[in-house]
């Protein structure tokens, strides 16, 4: 973990942008990406240069779910809580990772090794209950192989 | 590849790419989706790579990543071309094998094909596939075909054919085309979309955009996801033509940041369509400039909605904005914008290539062509289903989906996502189209189908859509922001068990509010879940409020475990199997003589509600919970000899119970044991009511029986034998010789008339179905015939036609007047039946007896068919004109039910009745209008099963104690836990390893009609324990701190 914010890549990052209105959320997002989540330190820079005030960009992140300012776990684990996975048991695999991961949604564990949120719906519905672990899916879950999986994260 | 500069360079393309493709090429389609992927598609794909290079078969034999078929239950999916041999569930370790036998011999590997449920047919050829044989597969034609990730692949199947047309045409041509087609928007709205361009092309101004909405945010929905990574080149072709007829220069696609496979296959469909000159400047050297950029959400629901995703491209918070003006008019920048989903492009492509007429040829009247429905929940067959419009719900859930797994009960789809609302069973056959689900109270929408069965709560439903749309509302307008919250609290409460009536008319209230002034989509459709669920299940919200109960077993406040809660006398059901597990059965035995004093009873007869809620079930099969309840009853039989202490007597009243059947003596067992002297009055010389009578020995030995009431005399219960309480020994009487309060348990013993001419009671061989099982027990029957009719369906039918065969009957009929489906047996019963040699012959209702010299000849009955839906969406049988036919008999025996007989209590009684002739009792309290007066079990409801007898003895008890307590207001029965819990398994990690039931020993048919033994054989301790100890402890598991914001 870098103690500084580091000026240098988000610059790297602004120049490839035209500062349109239009490529602040794209901006963001490619931010996020790169940072792994938005550093507060980012928001004045990014609103100078895309003409915009500090504060719309902070509505912008704050009114969007996908956005983070804090950093997140090693291990983004994403349950899935749409109608499908609800039916066939989706709050009980919520539960389990809660309890294996010992934090609730929206949380990062102090030892940064899983970040735990909920999603609306994954749209691999045919699997439910879902959860995705970084990019990965994992479908039919039961307490079984929902352990499994999280034992063997890094 | 080089840039086409016209529609000719196009076509020469095209021929190009076809005459490349090598007939003799091998291809092994494998489906890389999501869903696939998840189930590890990707090493599929590569051990295939790896295998066929070190074959040496790269170049004779092709792999082929494809989209999404949309049968994700199945994955991951291959399909070997051009034979068309489908394998499904593939995995990595399958694959060497399918190389050197299926693709190099041509032997096929039957442990990969498909299997019909409940069959051994298995299906060789893709186009055997039911799943697949039964849609209409146009938009997802290609899907699993095409290579989503070759621009030249698609259009060697045709892709960008429709835009070499169109450039040639007046844009308005475009529009009347699209018109002509009657094409609405898949998205959700349904709004005709020739009508939409046209409004863009006739609004003022010269920049002008059109957007496809890729933002499916509906939970439960997946059918863009399918087409933008299977097949994503008409959905880009779709734009183009759409751009062209209204006029834009610029398009955009935004599509959810939670569908990063989609992202990536559209970011190089534009690319490669942009290097081909199918995209930017002068397209086909049309001098049509059109461009696609493409934009990623950022998790906001509401941005599906259109005003909201102009926003959030704008780069602004996405709340929608009022309209008028609408986006044709004024969208995004400013500009006409014109917005469609996803599908809708799709099938723009699919006018322009088949022709509007021939397009307009599938549906109905007012909805043209397919839709993609996502069926998903519980349903055995989960994944894509694009069917025409007008095919019925019935046709989609059950024909192509394959029902609800596990034998359970359908109880209400889900149609719409959160916008939609939930259709129960009497609607199954209403024809899907825009028009008809808005009539019962659900819409199209996005194309979201999620079944539910017996074991979803519709509350709950409710709760948990309306936290999604409290959660995903934009907060701008009051309605929404606030209505939503409230509503979800008081959601909330009633699934907690604090809901009261008064909250009913709340919710109602606030829901059409929201619906009716909400700003945008969102919250003028979020109350649909709300208002479809009070509509059409009231009962389960009323269950909640009032007797604090969750009919699914689903809500955790109000159930500890479902079997408990489903069990109607309310037994610790994890406890007791849990002490069978341990071995200790002496404890089991207790815990279940603390709800019921019939375990042996019970272990055998009983219709087990509790093992159809029985969560071990998803994992593999229910607990048998019924031959647990009996192996308990059954060991302390046998080994138990402790001297029985009765209860002892605390209190001063002195109750009298009529009737000692199951309610009658349940009653005096649970008052005994709250210390209060019992007396029950019976009729006959021996007690058991309809167990004693009814039920066949071979079903229930009498000896179990007789146990268990010596059991309930031994703890203290009084049995008057002889004693029948009638003109002689009135219920008055009772009061006046010291009783304080009486509860009237005489049962339904009074068989019901067929009402037919010829049914004359003195009629040699016309035997009442009751009677004969009577005589049958008793030992006073004597001469059964040889050819024997039995009309009627329920457990009396079966019992009577099972006991005339064991007393030598040759040929016994059970004739039913509706279906197979409908008959109240169950199902394990039917074939007990039917494997002993009864006959079935469904469908057919008895018109006339026909006898001769006082002696019967046989029956004239009539074939019927199931008409039309009536109020509870039963279908009513209908006589077919002109079916009727004859059956000789020599007995015939009829069995349509039975009701109580009344006539024992004096005709000026003042005991209010009801319509059909029964007592008026006051469900929740057993009282009747005379307040010392109760009435309960089969003779209060008519017939119905043992433990629902047991239960209203119980709540008799309960509520005659608070009656002598001066105790007011509703007897609300909550689930009680055994004061001793036992210890948790030994061994939780290995508890979800899948382990089928036990087996109950049973004796073969053949030998069972010899006599009237006992035929299951019961399970042994070994067996007994083992199978105890599958039980996954629901008791164990508790929620706490539940907050409101928790889904």
């Amino acid at each position: 973990m870098e103690q500084g914010f580091d000026m240098g890549r988000l610059k790297r990052i602004l120049e490839g942008i035209k500062p349109a209105r239009e490529n602040l959320i794209p901006v963001l997002q490619t931010v996020q990406e790169e940072f792994g989540y938005i550093p507060p330190e980012s928001i004045r820079p990014v609103a100078d240069y895309m003409g915009v005030f500090p504060s719309e960009i902070s509505g912008i992140i704050t009114f969007y779910a996908q956005f983070c300012t804090t950093p997140r776990g090693r291990n983004v684990i994403r349950v899935c809580r749409g109608t499908a996975c609800h039916v066939r048991g989706g709050r009980t695999v919520l539960n389990a990772v809660k309890k294996l991961t010992e934090i609730e949604d929206g949380e990062t564990s102090s030892d940064m090794r899983f970040t735990l949120e909920t999603v609306a719906c994954l749209g691999a519905c045919a699997l439910s209950p879902v959860m995705v672990v970084n990019k990965t899916y994992y479908g039919k879950l039961n307490s079984g192989r929902i352990e499994a999986v999280l034992k063997n994260l890094p | 590849m080089d840039c086409l500069h016209s529609a000719s360079d196009l076509e020469r393309l095209r021929l190009t790419v076809r005459r490349k493709r090598d007939p003799s090429v091998v291809e092994i389609s494998v489906c890389g989706a999501t869903g696939c992927r998840a189930w590890g598609a990707e090493e599929v794909i590569s051990r295939f790579e790896t295998e066929l290079r070190e074959q040496g078969l790269t170049g004779k034999v092709l792999v082929k990543r494809v989209g999404c078929q949309g049968f994700c239950e199945r994955g991951p999916l291959v399909t070997i071309r051009p034979q068309g041999i489908f394998y499904q569930r593939v995995t990595a370790a399958d694959v060497s094998e399918v190389v050197s036998e299926t693709v190099m011999k041509s032997n096929i590997l039957g442990r990969l094909l498909l299997t019909a449920p409940g069959s051994e047919r298995r299906f060789v050829y893709e186009s055997e596939v039911p799943f697949y044989a039964k849609q209409k597969r146009q938009v997802l034609a290609l899907n699993g075909v095409v290579d989503p990730t070759s621009i030249e692949d698609s259009i060697a199947f045709g892709g960008y054919t429709g835009l070499e047309e169109i450039l040639s045409l007046q844009p308005t041509r475009v529009i009347e085309t699209i018109e002509r087609a009657g094409l609405r928007g898949r998205g959700g709205g349904g709004f005709p979309t020739g009508t939409k361009w046209r409004f863009a092309r006739s609004s003022e101004g010269t920049r002008k955009f059109i957007i496809c909405n890729a933002d499916e945010g509906d939970p439960g929905a997946f059918m863009d996801r399918a087409i933008l990574e299977g097949n994503p080149h008409p959905v880009i072709e779709g734009m183009i033509i759409g751009a062209y007829a209204i006029g834009a220069g610029e398009g955009y696609i935004y599509c959810r940041a939670e569908y990063p496979l989609a992202i990536e296959r559209l970011a190089l469909a534009i690319r490669q369509a942009k290097e081909l000159g199918l995209l930017g400047e002068n397209i086909l050297g049309s001098g049509f400039n059109f461009d696609i950029r493409l934009h990623q959400g950022a998790g906001a629901f509401v941005c599906g909605e259109e005003t909201a995703l102009i926003a959030s491209i704008e780069g602004r918070r996405g709340m929608p904005r009022p309209r008028p003006p609408f986006p044709v008019q004024s969208g995004l920048f400013g500009c006409p914008t014109v917005i469609n989903n996803v599908e809708t492009f799709a099938n723009v492509t699919r006018i322009i290539s088949l022709g509007p007429d021939a397009y307009a040829s599938v549906g109905t009247n007012n909805s043209k062509g397919t839709k993609i429905f996502s069926l998903t929940g519980k349903v055995n067959n989960t994944g894509l289903v694009e069917v025409p419009m007008g095919v019925t719900i019935r046709d989609v859930v059950f024909d192509i989906g394959g029902g609800v797994p596990k034998d359970r009960k359908f109880k209400a789809v889900q149609m719409g996502g959160p916008s939609g609302g939930c259709i129960p069973e009497k609607f199954l056959d209403l024809p899907i189209d825009y028009d008809s689900l808005l009539e019962v109270g659900a819409i199209m929408g996005s194309g979201g189908m999620v079944v539910m069965d017996e074991n979803t709560c519709m509350v709950e439903v409710a709760r948990y859509f309306v936290s999604f749309t409290a959660d995903e509302s934009c907060g701008q307008c009051s309605p929404c922001r606030i209505g939503t919250r409230q509503m979800l609290n008081i959601l909330t409460r009633i699934t907690s068990g604090q809901g009261t009536m008064a909250d009913l008319d709340r919710l109602q209230r606030i829901a059409l509010q929201v619906k009716s002034t909400s700003l945008c989509g969102l919250g003028q459709t979020c109350s649909n879940p709300v208002l479809s669920t009070l509509r059409h299940f009231r009962h389960e919200y009323e269950a909640h409020i009032l007797a604090k109960r969750c009919p699914a077993g689903v809500c955790d406040a109000l159930v500890l475990s479902p079997c408990q809660h489903a069990c109607p006398a309310g037994i610790d059901v994890p406890a007791y199997v849990a002490f069978i597990a341990q071995g200790d059965f002496s404890k089991a035995l207790d815990v279940i003589r603390e709800h019921n004093p019939f375990p042996g009873v019970c272990g055998r007869i009983c219709h087990h509600p509790c093992e159809s809620k029985c969560r071990r079930g998803e994992i593999d099969q229910p607990l048998s919970i019924r031959y647990l309840k009996r192996f308990a009853a059954d060991w302390a039989y046998e080994n138990l000899e402790e001297p029985t202490e009765p209860f002892p007597i605390t209190k001063t009243q002195h109750v009298a119970v009529v009737g000692a059947g199951p309610a009658g003596l349940s009653c005096g067992y649970f008052l005994a044991g709250m210390g209060y002297k019992t007396t029950v009055f019976e009729a006959l010389p021996s007690g058991g009511g309809m167990l004693a009578v009814g039920v066949p020995e071979f079903r229930l030995p009498k000896d179990v029986l007789e146990n268990e009431i010596g059991y309930i005399e031994a703890k203290g219960v009084e049995i008057l034998y002889d004693s029948p309480i009638n003109e002689y020994h009135t219920v008055d009487d009772l009061k006046a010789e010291g009783y304080d309060a009486v509860f009237i348990a005489a049962g339904a013993h009074r068989s019901q008339e067929l009402g037919i001419p010829g049914e004359d009671r003195n009629v040699e061989g016309l035997v009442h179905g009751l009677h004969l099982l009577r005589g049958v027990k008793t030992g006073e029957f004597v001469q059964i015939g040889n050819r024997i009719l039995i009309i009627g369906g329920g457990n009396t039918a079966i019992d009577a036609a099972r006991s005339a065969l064991r007393k030598g009957a040759f040929h016994v009929t059970v004739l039913y007047r509706r279906s197979r489906e409908e008959m109240p047996v169950s199902s394990i019963e039917f074939r007990e039946a039917e494997e002993e040699g009864v006959e079935f012959l469904f469908l057919v209702s008895p018109t006339r007896i026909e006898s001769s010299n006082g002696k019967i000849k046989g029956v004239r009955f009539i074939r019927m068919k199931l008409g039309e839906p009536d109020e509870s969406g039963r279908r009513t049988p209908v006589p077919i004109e002109g079916s009727e036919f004859f059956l000789e008999a020599d007995m015939v025996i009829p069995a349509v039910g039975q009701v109580p007989d009344l006539s024992f209590l004096p005709p000026d009684f003042q005991l209010e009745r009801v319509a059909w002739g029964a007592l008026k009792v006051n469900p929740d309290t057993l009282q009747t209008n005379i307040p010392w007066i109760f009435a309960g079990g089969d003779f209060a409801t008519g017939p119905s099963m043992a433990i629902f007898a047991i239960a209203a003895g119980q709540r008799a008890a309960l509520s005659i104690d608070r009656y002598f307590r001066g105790l007011k207001g509703p007897l609300i029965i909550r689930d009680e836990q055994y004061f001793l819990r036992p210890e948790p398994p030994s061994d939780p990690e290995r508890l979800d390893r899948i382990r089928p039931r036990v087996d109950m020993p049973r004796v073969r048919p053949e030998e069972r009609i010899t006599g009237f033994d006992e035929f299951e054989k019961g399970l042994g301790e070994e067996e007994a324990r083992m199978e105890a100890s599958r039980c996954l402890r629901c008791d164990l598991e508790r929620i706490r701190d539940m907050h409101v914001e928790d889904w």
